[in-house]
This record gives C-alpha cells, structure tokens and sequence, in this order.
C-alpha cells in the first residue's frame, strides 16, 4: 500500500536548527504535514491531542527525553501502533538495543543524510 | 598557635619548671616551719618534678612533627597562593564563558544565514535561468560570507581551550604537592538520570556505533 504522503509527521528536537534540517528533507522527500515538538512531554501532549502517521525523535532534552517518549507511546493503548523513529547522536550500542528493545522502529545516528532518512522511513512506512 | 610557637612555649614550659623548683628549693632553704606551708611547698615540688619530666619527655621526634607540620601549612599557604583562585574565579573562567557563548551565537548566526539562503535557492524559480542564475551566485557568496565564522569560533575555542589547560595545570600542581586523593561522593541526581537515560552525548571522532552496525540491529 503506497504511503499517504499528506498524513501527520511529528518532528521532536529541542534544537530547532535541527527541526528546520529535518523538516526540509520531510518537505523535499514528499511530505507536507509536518508538526514540531520541542521535547518528549510537548510531542506525548500533541500525540494525545491528534493521530500522527510517524514520530521522528532527538533523544537527548528534556523535561523528558525521546527514550522515555518512546516508553511512553508503547506503553499506551491508543499510541503503541505509532511508527517511531529515533534520530539521535547517541550512538553507544548500548542505547540502540535500549531503544529497540523499548520498541522503536529504526534508529539513525547524527549526523545524517537525506538518503539514510529516506531509507529508515521506507524501511518503517514502506515505498513512497 | 602554629607548631613553631609550640615548640618555643615548650621550650619557655620547660625552663619555668626549672625555676619553679629552683624557687620551691629557696624557700625550703629559708626555714619556713608551719606545717601546712612546708607541705604545700612539698606539693609543689612534686608538681614542678612532674612538669619537668613530662616537658622532657617531649623529644626530638616530636619536634621534628611540630616541624613538619609547620612547614606543610606553609607550603600548602603557598600552593593555594600559587593556584590564583580568584584570578581563575574572576577572570579567567568568566572569560571561557563569554568566549563559549559567542561561538555558540557566531554558529547560530552562520547557520541561519545558509539555512535561509539554502531555503531560498530550492524556492527560487528557474524559469527565467538569467535571473535564476544571478539569485544562485547572491546567494552562495553570501553562504561564503557567512562560513568565515570558523576562523573567528576558532580562535574562540583556543582562548577556552589554553584558559582550561591553565586550570588543569594549576589544580594538578596543587593535588600533587599536598597529596590529595579523591574521595568518593554521592551521585548528583542529575548525574543519576544522565545515566538512567543512556545521556552519554556525542562521541569524540564520530559516533561510536557505525549506521552500518545499526542497520544489521534492525535488519
């Protein structure tokens, strides 16, 4: 089934520089629904608010961090189906398997580039 | 008191008991004969007698520690002159601070400059490729423009980088020369949930675990 390319993406960083990177290549990549969030508690808020067809996600801020985020979405009957994708410079091991244990769906190191991004969203939403 | 000073009022302890038994003795010699003045002057003998051996007791080896002692409390008197703590409190550390906060606004700076002028190339119309062009060429040179802030964060970043390094200097001269040891201590809750979330932050020359490593975790 091809992607809905006008459905809800939540961006959450608390750098907006790099809400701005990511929100340019969401836009050049085909999609224009794109919502910002500038830590875990403001996104757990709008995802409660409304249905979000993906979660892109810093790990690192705070008053919650995208790690508990994560925790939060699986652990809820409504957002546990969210597909999530991690985009962080945490890149020890010990937090990819921490992160795919918790239940995310890719994870990609900062930095990055446009084609890892793209890659990770088909790999998660499939062909677009 | 400092151990210098104790060591002369032994010293000063010492030859009062001497004349306190010396001056007992003179007055026993004069013939003084009421009993309870004779046994005091004998209760003050016994007292002087045990003044002196115990004064005498204290040798040379404590001495020595008196010495010692004093001579540590001045050199650490000297170490922590040495260290210019208020010199690194004022100064120096305010200075870091000032330097790290205009990087941070020099990058912030640049970054909006690209990102705008990128921005504004991948809305820019290309219909018309003359004016297309000459949009191109604006905004590159003022992308170049806009990257010379390396040169002055650069600069920025060494200043803080050789203030720490004189920190680091100062701090190890100081825990060498009095033998300081680090002491356990509690764990801030900060640092507790640094550590509970996984914080550990970027990883000097790149990331630690590869995209590639990654990818074969979700493949």
């Amino acid at each position: 089934m091809a992607v809905d390319m006008s459905m809800p993406v939540l961006v959450v960083d608390d750098y907006q520089t790099m809400i701005r990177i990511i929100r340019n290549l969401l836009t050049q990549l085909g999609f224009h629904n794109i919502e910002e969030a500038k830590d875990g508690r403001q996104a757990l808020e709008k995802m409660q608010g409304s249905k979000f067809g993906l979660v892109i996600s810093d790990w690192n801020m705070e008053p919650m961090t995208g790690f508990e985020l994560l925790q939060q979405v699986r652990a809820s009957e409504t957002l546990k189906a969210t597909p999530f994708i991690m985009i962080t410079a945490e890149s020890k091991t010990e937090n990819v398997i921490a992160a795919k244990k918790a239940g995310v769906n890719n994870y990609i190191v900062k930095p990055f580039n446009a084609e890892t991004l793209k890659g990770k969203i088909k790999a998660v939403l499939g062909d677009f | 008191m400092s151990a210098a000073e104790a060591v002369t009022q032994k010293v000063s302890a010492k030859s009062a008991a001497e004349k306190i038994k010396i001056a007992i003795d003179t007055l026993k010699a004069s013939g003084v004969r009421e009993r309870p003045l004779v046994e005091v002057l004998d209760l003050s003998h016994q007292m002087a007698d045990a003044m002196k051996t115990f004064f005498g007791s204290l040798d040379r080896s404590i001495i020595g520690e008196f010495r010692y002692i004093a001579d540590f409390i001045q050199k650490a008197r000297d170490e922590i002159s040495g260290l210019q703590a208020n010199d690194i409190k004022d100064s120096r550390i305010p200075g870091a601070s000032m330097e790290l906060d205009a990087v941070v606004r020099d990058t912030e700076r640049a970054t909006e400059t690209i990102m705008s002028e990128a921005e504004g190339l991948m809305n820019a119309n290309p219909a018309d490729l003359k004016i297309y062009k000459a949009e191109v060429d604006a905004a590159m040179l003022r992308i170049f423009e806009a990257c010379s802030f390396q040169d002055l964060t650069g600069q920025r970043v060494n200043k803080v980088i050789a203030t720490l390094r004189h920190i680091e200097e100062r701090v190890s001269q100081f825990a060498g020369a009095l033998g300081v040891t680090d002491t356990a201590q509690p764990v801030s809750a900060a640092d507790q949930r640094a550590k509970d979330q996984l914080l550990n932050g970027p990883a000097i020359n790149g990331p630690s675990t590869t995209q590639e490593d990654i990818d074969a975790l979700f493949a």
